[in-house]
Formats: C-alpha cells, sequence, structure tokens
C-alpha cells in the first residue's frame, strides 16, 4: 500500500503544473473544497471586508475559478435563458478583462431554482474551457480568444434534461474531460484541449445526475471516478475504459472525496472507504448517517469531514472514527458546498449567508455570520488570500 | 469654372458608384472557415485560426462578420457572435465608434439573421441609448423573439404613462403580436381589464380536436423505440391491438383547457409502461413551413404526414412549454398530425400525468393564416383552438 501511495503521489506532483494558489475548477484544487491559503477574511457583511464586487449581467449556479490573476464565472440570462456568458476579471482589481456571450443552441428548459450557468468552468494557465446546461462548450484563452467551439446538442441531438445539467468539465491527463449524464445520449468524453475533438467517448447509463468525476493518479495512469445513481465507474483518462466499479455512488447531485487512500462518499449521509490501486473496499470504514449532504457535497478538512444539507444542518464527524462532534442548525438551506482554509470552514447557505467555524474546535464554533444579502447557489472560490462569493446579482472579492 | 465644375461632378460620379468596400479576401475567407465547421468539432483545426485573423482586421469586419450569421447554423454563429463581440470591444478599448448607421440600416433589415441582428441592436444601443426609442416600435411584429418581446414591452411602458382612448385597441395589437407565454398572460390580463375578450388558446393556435388511441404496450419504458401500427397512421380507421390484448380503436376527444392540453389518463384510462396516440388533421390553403410544438411531461415523437420530425425520451423532468419542436412544411389541403405520447412506470407521485398539448404555428410561435383544424367529432373546419364549450382554466387554479 506505501507503495502505492508513494507512486500516487509522486505522478500528481509531477503532473499539477498551477500555483497552489489557484482554484481552477468546481471545489477548487483535487476537488477538494480545501486552500492552502492564508489569512482568509473571517468577517465581512455588505459593507465591510469587501476587496471588490462586480455586477453579473445574469444569474449562475456555478462558481467563479481563479487560475493566478485571472478569475473566471459564467452566468446565463435572457427571457428564454438563451444568453449564455464567461466573463474574466482581474482577480486583484475586479476590472472586468473581457465578456464574451453564446446563443444557446441546445434547450433550455430547467427546474426554476437553477439556469444555464449551472456548470462550474475548468481553467488552466492557458485559458478557461466552460460548459453550459444548454451542452454549449467554448474554450477561450485567458485574453478572451476564442480557441474552439461544439455544441453538444447540436452533435448529439437526443440530449435532454429538463430538471437542467450541471456536472462540470474538468481537466485531466491534459485533456478535458466532459461528464454528459442526461435522459437521452449519454457519456463521458475527453477533448483535446487544442481543437476541442473528442479523444474518446464513453456511453454511460441514461439517467439524469448533476455529479463531476473525481481524479486521481495510480502509478503511470491517470483514472477518472465518475459517481452516478448507479454507482461509482473508474475510466482510464487516457483511453476512456472501464478500470473497476463500485456498487455505491453517493446519489446524483453531491460528489465525494478523494484523500489519500480514502474515498468519502455521500452515501446513507456520508461514508469513509478505503481506496487503493485496484478499487473501493466492499464496506465503509464508518457511516456517518446523520453527516446528511443533499445538493452540496462533504469536505474534509482537519481530521474532520463537515456536511451542510438542504435543511440547514451542519454535521461534523471525526475522519479516523466517524464519530458525531456535532450538528446544529443554521438559518437557511445549503446548495453550495462547504469549502476551508487557514483553519476555518465555509458554510455559504442560499439566502447568501455564510457561516464560519473554527476547526480546531471540537464543538460547534461559529467566528462569524456573513450576510451580503443576496442569494447564492455557487460554491465560492478561495484564492490569492481572497474568498470570492458569487451571489444571484454579481460576484465579490472578500478580504484584503 | 466650367472645367471644375465637371471635375467635381466626375469625382462626385465615382464615389456615388463606388460601392460599399467589400470584405477583404481574409476577412471573406476566415468568415468562410467559420460557417464550414460542422459536427464533433470538424473544422475547429482552422476555425480557431481563422477567429483571430477575423478580430485582427477589427471594426471594417464587424459588419461583415453580423452579416455572416445564418439562423439555420447556431454552431457558426456562435463563432460569429464572440468575434463580433471581441471587434466591438477592441474598438471600444481604442476609442473607436461603430459605424452606427450600418448597425441601424442592418437591424432594420429582416433578411439578416434573427441573432445578428439582436447583437447588431445591443451594440448600437449600448453606443447610442437614443436608438432603443427610435428602433423598436418598428420590431413590435419582428422575427427576432428578443427584439418583439422588447418591442412590446417598450409600448406597453408607453401605453401605460399615457392614457390613450384607444388604449384597448392598442393592447389588443400587442396581444396578437406577442408571443412568448409570460407576455400573452399579461397582455390577456391588460385585455380583459380594458374590457375586450381574448382566447389564449386561439391565440397559441392549440390543436383542440383530435382522435386518440391506446393504450399500446411498451414494457421496461422502452414503447418509445417501439413502432406500433398508429406511427403511420393517414387516418383513423382500423382496429389494432394494444395492451392486454385489448381490440383498439380511435377515439373522438377535444379539450376545452385554455392551454390546449389533453389529459390522456382521462381519456384512456391510467396505464404504466404505455404508449397513446393523438391523430388530428389540419388544413391548409397553401404550402407553408411549419412548427408542431408539443408540452408534456413524457417522452414524445412527432409526425406529419408519415414522416417523424422530432423525438424526446425524457419521462417527468417537469412540462416546459413548447419545449418539443417538430419543423416540417404543411402541404396545400388536408395534412396529418401524429403525435406518440408513452408513459414509463415510476410509481411516485408526482410522476402520473400522462398528457399533452400540441399547436401548429409559424417560427415565430405565431398562427399561420389559412392553417385550421378538422373536427375529429364531425369532419368540420375549425380554427385552431377553437372550443364550443367555454374553456377552463387549469393553469389558474395551480
Amino acid at each position: 500500500m506505501s507503495r502505492f501511495l508513494l507512486a500516487a503521489s509522486l505522478a500528481f506532483a509531477a503532473s499539477h503544473t498551477l500555483s497552489a494558489s489557484d482554484w481552477p475548477q468546481f471545489r477548487g484544487p483535487n476537488a477538494s473544497g480545501v486552500s492552502d491559503e492564508k489569512n482568509l477574511p473571517t468577517e465581512w457583511s455588505k459593507t465591510k471586508g469587501i476587496a471588490w464586487k462586480a455586477t453579473l449581467p445574469g444569474r449562475g449556479a456555478s462558481s467563479p475559478i481563479v487560475v493566478g490573476n485571472r478569475l473566471y464565472v459564467t452566468c446565463s440570462s435572457g427571457t428564454r435563458d438563451d444568453r449564455l456568458h464567461v466573463l474574466c476579471f482581474d482577480a486583484t482589481t475586479g476590472k472586468q478583462l473581457w465578456h464574451r456571450q453564446l446563443l444557446a443552441t441546445g434547450g433550455t428548459a430547467c427546474h426554476p431554482k437553477t439556469c444555464m450557468a449551472a456548470n462550474t468552468p475548468v481553467a488552466d494557465e492557458t485559458g478557461v474551457y466552460a460548459l453550459f446546461a444548454t451542452g454549449d462548450l467554448a474554450a477561450f484563452d485567458a485574453d478572451g480568444t476564442l480557441r474552439w467551439y461544439r455544441s453538444l446538442v447540436g452533435d448529439y441531438p437526443t440530449i435532454t434534461n429538463a430538471v437542467g445539467m450541471a456536472s462540470s468539465p474538468i481537466l485531466a491527463a491534459g485533456r478535458l474531460i466532459v461528464p454528459m449524464d442526461n435522459a437521452g445520449e449519454s457519456f463521458l468524453a475527453a477533448l483535446d484541449t487544442k481543437y476541442g475533438k473528442n479523444v474518446w467517448k464513453v456511453e454511460r447509463p441514461r439517467v439524469i445526475s448533476w455529479t463531476t468525476p473525481l481524479v486521481r493518479t495510480v502509478g503511470n495512469n491517470t483514472e477518472l471516478l465518475f459517481a452516478g445513481p448507479k454507482g461509482l465507474t473508474t475510466y482510464d483518462a487516457a483511453t476512456g475504459e472501464t478500470r473497476w466499479t463500485f456498487k455505491e455512488g453517493g446519489g446524483s447531485v453531491p460528489v465525494g472525496v478523494l484523500d489519500g487512500d480514502s474515498l468519502y462518499l455521500p452515501v446513507g449521509g456520508v461514508s469513509k472507504f478505503k481506496i487503493d490501486a485496484k478499487g473501493v473496499a466492499e464496506k465503509p470504514q464508518w457511516a456517518a448517517r446523520e453527516a446528511r449532504t443533499g445538493y452540496s457535497s462533504p469536505l474534509v478538512y482537519g481530521g474532520k469531514v463537515y456536511a451542510a444539507d438542504k435543511d440547514g444542518f451542519i454535521a461534523c464527524v471525526d475522519a479516523k472514527t466517524g464519530k458525531e462532534q456535532y450538528k446544529e442548525r443554521v438559518k437557511g438551506g445549503f446548495s453550495a458546498s462547504p469549502v476551508a482554509g487557514d483553519g476555518k470552514a465555509y458554510f455559504l447557505n442560499e439566502t447568501g449567508i455564510c457561516t464560519v467555524v473554527d476547526v480546531k474546535a471540537d464543538t460547534f464554533e461559529v467566528l462569524a455570520t456573513n450576510e451580503l444579502g443576496e442569494g447564492s447557489l455557487g460554491t465560492p472560490a478561495i484564492a490569492n488570500g481572497r474568498i470570492f462569493i458569487r451571489t444571484e446579482k454579481g460576484i465579490y472579492a472578500l478580504g484584503r | 469654372m466650367q472645367m471644375r465644375f465637371w471635375v467635381v461632378l466626375m469625382l462626385l460620379a465615382a464615389t456615388v458608384a463606388t460601392p460599399a468596400p467589400a470584405a477583404d479576401d481574409a476577412t471573406t475567407q476566415a468568415l468562410q472557415t467559420l460557417k464550414r465547421v460542422t459536427r464533433e468539432g470538424k473544422g475547429n483545426e482552422d476555425a480557431g485560426t481563422a477567429w483571430k485573423t477575423l478580430v485582427s482586421k477589427g471594426g471594417p469586419a464587424l459588419m461583415p462578420t453580423l452579416e455572416a450569421f445564418e439562423d439555420e447554423n447556431p454552431t457558426a454563429a456562435n463563432w460569429l457572435r464572440t468575434a463580433a463581440d471581441a471587434i466591438a470591444d477592441a474598438e471600444k478599448a481604442a476609442g473607436r465608434k461603430l459605424p452606427a448607421d450600418k448597425l441601424e440600416a442592418f437591424v432594420k433589415d429582416q433578411k439578416f439573421a434573427a441573432a445578428a441582428r439582436r447583437s447588431a441592436y445591443e451594440l448600437l444601443v449600448a453606443q447610442d441609448p437614443s436608438a432603443k426609442g427610435r428602433l423598436l416600435p418598428g420590431f413590435i411584429n419582428d422575427k427576432s423573439p428578443d427584439l418583439r418581446r422588447d418591442a412590446i414591452d417598450n409600448e406597453l411602458d408607453i401605453l401605460e404613462r399615457v392614457a390613450r382612448p384607444s388604449i384597448r385597441a392598442d393592447l389588443e395589437k400587442l396581444f396578437v403580436a406577442t408571443r412568448d407565454k409570460d407576455q400573452v398572460e399579461l397582455l390577456a390580463k391588460k385585455v380583459i381589464q380594458n374590457g375586450g375578450k381574448v382566447s389564449i388558446s386561439e391565440h397559441f393556435g392549440f390543436v383542440t380536436s383530435a382522435s386518440l388511441i391506446g393504450p399500446f404496450d411498451g414494457p421496461e419504458s422502452k414503447g418509445f423505440d417501439v413502432v406500433y401500427p398508429p406511427e403511420t397512421a393517414k387516418n383513423t380507421t382500423g382496429k389494432f391491438t394494444g395492451k392486454d390484448a385489448a381490440e383498439l380503436k380511435w377515439i373522438p376527444a377535444s379539450t376545452a383547457d385554455k392551454y390546449g392540453m389533453f389529459d390522456v389518463n382521462g381519456l384512456l384510462g391510467k396505464h404504466k409502461n404505455s404508449v397513446a396516440y393523438a391523430l388530428a388533421v389540419i388544413v391548409s390553403d397553401k404550402e407553408t413551413p411549419c412548427e408542431i410544438r408539443v408540452t408534456s411531461p413524457t417522452s414524445v415523437k412527432i409526425f406529419l404526414n408519415q414522416k417523424e420530425l422530432f423525438g424526446r425520451d425524457e419521462y417527468h423532468h417537469g412540462t416546459p412549454f413548447d419545449a418539443n419542436v417538430g419543423r416540417g412544411k404543411l402541404q396545400i389541403g388536408s395534412n396529418v398530425i401524429v403525435l406518440k405520447v408513452c408513459q414509463n412506470n415510476q410509481t411516485d407521485s408526482w410522476a402520473q400525468k400522462w398528457q399533452f398539448q400540441m399547436r401548429v404555428c409559424d417560427d415565430t410561435g405565431g398562427l399561420i393564416p389559412g392553417v385550421k383544424q378538422v373536427s375529429a367529432t364531425d369532419g368540420k373546419t375549425l380554427p385552431l383552438g377553437f372550443s364550443l364549450e367555454k374553456t377552463t382554466d387549469k393553469e389558474d387554479k395551480k
């Protein structure tokens, strides 16, 4: 096992070219929701602690992402929600650097809570890849140059999810991984980042789902762990071949967390599974039923596992034992996943209230309850010593 | 003096005779490259370079880029749309004005793609906010859904600020022009408040009379892909074997629902893993393109004159209005629309609806003059949306 772990960590280090302070994808570095940044803000309000804010041209349930000094965010607008926006800001000053628009080529039907900008984009040093719930997918260089564009519904016309799609693309093994679980032609695909062409495309169950694949490196191979209502399937990122499957996935919305040789899945609350090169242990090491997730994904940080649900409960369990530390209810439900850094965990609810919790404490120690006065569904980003929150109307950079 | 006059005249003539500067070769080639992009990124290798070339041409490339949009090629339109944005941003950053006269002429010319005209309108209004008031009154019947909507909203604002004696007639005119469901409902309410009468069902052109047949057996929710005999029906003759070996024949049905909804559970009985068909006869006084728009919480296929136009295999994820659109052509005289409506085996309380609404309209969602439905009961020709009974209002009761 130790040889496996050493190989895995070395391979990961070799492939990681982004700065540790970046937040390049849904739930940031390694999709963990955890940042190494220090001196992160604890308190803010509508009038305090805001480094900059900018008005956005539409709604979005997607998260902002940050690479270097570029912050990218997507929105959708219009009577038919068919106007799709990709915006880039200077992360330091909040100056809008560019704004590009697309017109939806797929259907725009969805549950009223969400919208067409629900998938979080992914970025690297060269630019950003933005996928929308309409199946429109575009790659822009960091300066706003359109590198390539695909209409996935134009390519595969039966794609449909009238509830609205939200799975996010990721970058793995030098390719753009596009999850497209839906009621029509369902697939996971790897696209070349230069021209956006399919490298491989594998069939998936025709079931709607909103999850995003996790990535891990095993020896020389990169694996994609893609969960859904029908369980977890692991694909070889180079070929798309199935490597192994697991009966549990964690449902169709929240996404698990990979932490070394542990996989935390939103199964029966949150369950911790041992994972090695061959797959996941049949039985969990523990299952914490009280740690319910709902829409948001769990957070593993500081030796603890956190879960926030749509009824406003925040649960904390010990990562080693699964023993409950506390479960407390705060105002409002959670759609955004909790994030953490600098010894603090941030729980942003749907009304834009963020409860900041001290992770060193074994009891529910609230450091601050911060309100921006605007609803928010997107998971915050942590980068460059700041927290970035997108609300219904705008984007806020909080901190120094 | 005479010589100078002729020189001036010749120069003037030369100026008039010179056509507007055409796009240079590189611009033309770049536009052609972007328009050639097809499925699965075919053509992306060249399109990225072409996009850069186009944007590097700056202001002179803006109008050719907008002119190159085609409504039928949305993939290319998005390449072009982002290029137009980038050109406009660069011009603004350089302190240069966009060609307002050309943009305005372009916006007014309905031969250009609706998406391009909307883009041009927004670029123009961003530079000259007064263009909005000047242009919108001309867009009340525009083929661009967004320009039309804004024009109607603008006119409504004016009507609400200035109480005209003709307000009822003005509102009725706007009601005829409006297409979006929320705006239709708003205007219907205002017309009624001002003493007028409206029929939402006739406005949308819902099929209110059809023949239904079913249930056919669709085990494991797979009936969507199975071809049952009614799928190619030309009329309502014949008997068929349905679920549980029951003998099935077409039954005439009508709806008085304001939104033209047929309740299949109520008409054919509640069945799971089943397939039903509705057949509507539409008459047209001319050959004309049409859209058959269907709203249903379950899987549907749309056929026109035995040709499949559209299919969507999705169950109980909401009932979005007009989500299923079959595009076809009506022939002169009689046309047969067959709608396949499937039901799966979900047992959840919210997954029991088996229903549909169907309308026949043009590509803006408006009525097509000279297009009517034939009553499934007595064969009489009726306007689309027409109901002999007083319409009911299930949506308003929700």
